[in-house]
């Protein structure tokens, strides 16, 4: 019988919210990854299925809860997959990714059953590759990404005679180190000394909605509790809309620019951003906060051996008005950096610890946007390459949201910059997301261009 | 000691242990990021049991940017 392992903190966390929600769907992730050339059907298949047997994530299954709802994973056998192949070119391109958007709701339903599906899709404007669709426990976003990449590495190789790809780092070893450290009782008090220091120092936090403070005072009328500080988590209407929008190259080339000038990391100048606009949307409160994704892939074995590795942590972003753009930025990335030192941690206890201490009610929270930002895989992502073939990648919302707004900003292929809002239709709009857009703009661009500025001014310029 | 803590740093970079200098940057010599580094303080405080206290401590964080930085500060907590 296989191995069978407890799951990580960021596998739990995505477990948690199936739980919580009722619903697998909150844990699908799905991606299109296809080429403007000709593909030799048969052998991109080959190449998955080594694929499957090359990255053991895919291979990943649940046993059934025990009794206090706890599950157990493993690694099975390598097993071929019916591959069905999806002709998709008698429409046009956004009919079809409307087709693969409904294969993205689908769920994976029952234990101890393959958790990751393939299908090879033919699609319009002689586009070809596969779509994926998987449990979020599998593998995140870094890790796809990786995977992707592999798989047309593989064949190139096999049919232009390319170098074979080295394999990927074994999954099953990254793993056992994970739990390892996780358990390892000296880093798990450090860990909570850290987080239990920054409540000591900064109390409560106060919840900041998109949409203003009527929100939050909602939440105090259905509690009957004016100084509540956390307002409530949506449980019910779980349908999510997206809505993209893309940073132009030179405008997208400023940013990063400004970051490499100042040595502050896109994901802390985006935060910055972001928490300055919930800073004026709520009368200018100074104490907000931002659940940001950090990626945890930082050996050269995790960077490569898949697995689900991400995990969100409260950013506190306590920042007077009168603090300047670039005082602020580097404010977070100095937080930021000693998050870092603890992401290993389950941020569940964070959240316990929280609850234990202000006696929240049930199903509220501080926090109403979350962040993903993706770096480019490599330098030349952020470089144009005349040579590249044209490519169609599609990231495609599961369909149910266990966030209010969860804002993922990644590089595209052409180099722009997408930023790309998810949000519970139950209470928001696409006219939230393009107004959230409209001032990050203008808020990253007025503080780019004079980071002297001090955020009120830039709250009041824009 | 010198020798772990390389060995530890191999694990993050495309540099083998003996390559790597205490001249060299974290960020410009082995392509780490903030994250990178302060996952590697954390494999080093399991490592040499200690605990950094970077809290509200800027200097400190700016020594790290360094392998020979970084190694003088385990020194002094392992003292």
């Amino acid at each position: 019988m296989e191995k069978r392992y407890s799951l990580t903190a960021a596998q739990n966390m995505h477990y948690r919210w199936i739980r919580e929600y009722g619903t697998q769907q909150v844990s699908g992730l799905s991606i299109v990854a296809a080429f403007r050339m000709d593909i030799d059907t048969d052998l991109l298949k080959k190449c998955i299925e080594l694929e499957k047997q090359r990255y053991s994530c895919l291979r990943l299954r649940f046993t059934a809860p025990d009794e206090s709802g706890e599950i157990k994973q493993y690694i099975a056998e390598y097993e071929p997959e019916e591959m069905p192949v999806k002709d998709l070119r008698d429409m046009s391109l956004e009919e079809a990714d409307s087709i693969m958007q409904k294969w993205a709701y689908e769920t994976f339903d029952g234990d101890d059953i393959p958790m990751c599906e393939f299908r090879i899709v033919k699609l319009p404007e002689g586009y070809n590759g596969f779509f994926v669709h998987m449990d979020h426990r599998l593998n995140d976003s870094v890790g796809v990404a990786v995977m992707a990449t592999d798989i047309m590495s593989l064949y190139k190789h096999f049919a232009a005679g390319t170098d074979m790809p080295a394999p990927p780092a074994d999954f099953e070893k990254v793993l056992v180190s994970d739990l390892e450290k996780a358990a390892n009782p000296k880093r798990l008090a450090r860990a909570k000394r850290f987080w239990d220091s920054e409540l000591d120092r900064l109390g409560e936090p106060l919840y900041s909605d998109i949409q203003g403070r009527s929100v939050l005072e909602e939440a105090r009328k259905k509690h009957g509790d004016p100084e509540l500080r956390a307002a409530d988590i949506e449980r019910k209407e779980l349908f999510v809309a997206v809505k993209d929008y893309q940073l132009e190259v030179d405008s997208m080339q400023r940013a990063i620019n400004f970051c490499l000038h100042n040595q502050i990391s896109p994901t802390n100048l985006m935060l910055l951003v972001i928490r300055t606009y919930l800073s004026k949307v709520n009368d200018g409160q100074e104490d907000i906060t931002v659940e940001n994704f950090i990626s945890r892939r930082s050996t050269n074995d995790e960077l490569t051996s898949g697995g689900s590795r991400t995990l969100c942590f409260p950013c506190r972003m306590v920042i007077p008005g009168n603090t300047s753009f670039i005082d602020a930025a580097r404010m977070i990335q100095n937080h930021q950096n000693h998050i870092y030192m603890f992401s290993g941690y389950d941020p569940e206890f964070i959240r316990d610890e929280m609850k234990k201490r202000y006696n929240t009610p049930d199903d509220t929270t501080y926090v109403s946007v979350y962040l993903t930002y993706q770096p480019p895989m490599t330098k030349d992502d952020l470089r144009t390459d005349p040579n590249k073939l044209p490519m169609h990648v599609k990231w495609f919302a599961n369909g149910a949201a266990t966030k209010k707004m969860y804002l993922t900003i990644s590089h595209l292929p052409d180099r722009k910059l997408n930023f790309s809002y998810h949000y519970q239709t139950a209470h928001l709009t696409e006219k939230d997301a393009e107004l959230m857009y409209y001032y990050m703009m203008r808020i990253l661009f007025r503080g780019i261009e004079d980071p002297g500025r001090t955020i009120t001014e830039i709250i009041d310029m824009v | 000691m010198e020798e772990k803590f390389k060995v530890i740093a191999a694990e993050y970079c495309e540099l083998d242990a003996d390559k790597i200098t205490n001249d060299m940057s974290f960020r410009d010599d082995l392509g780490m990021s903030s994250l990178d580094v302060m996952t590697f303080l954390g494999d080093l405080e399991d490592e040499f049991d200690v605990e950094f206290d970077l809290a509200d401590d800027d200097k400190k964080l700016a020594r790290i940017s360094t392998v020979g930085g970084a190694i003088e500060l385990l020194k002094e907590y392992m003292d």
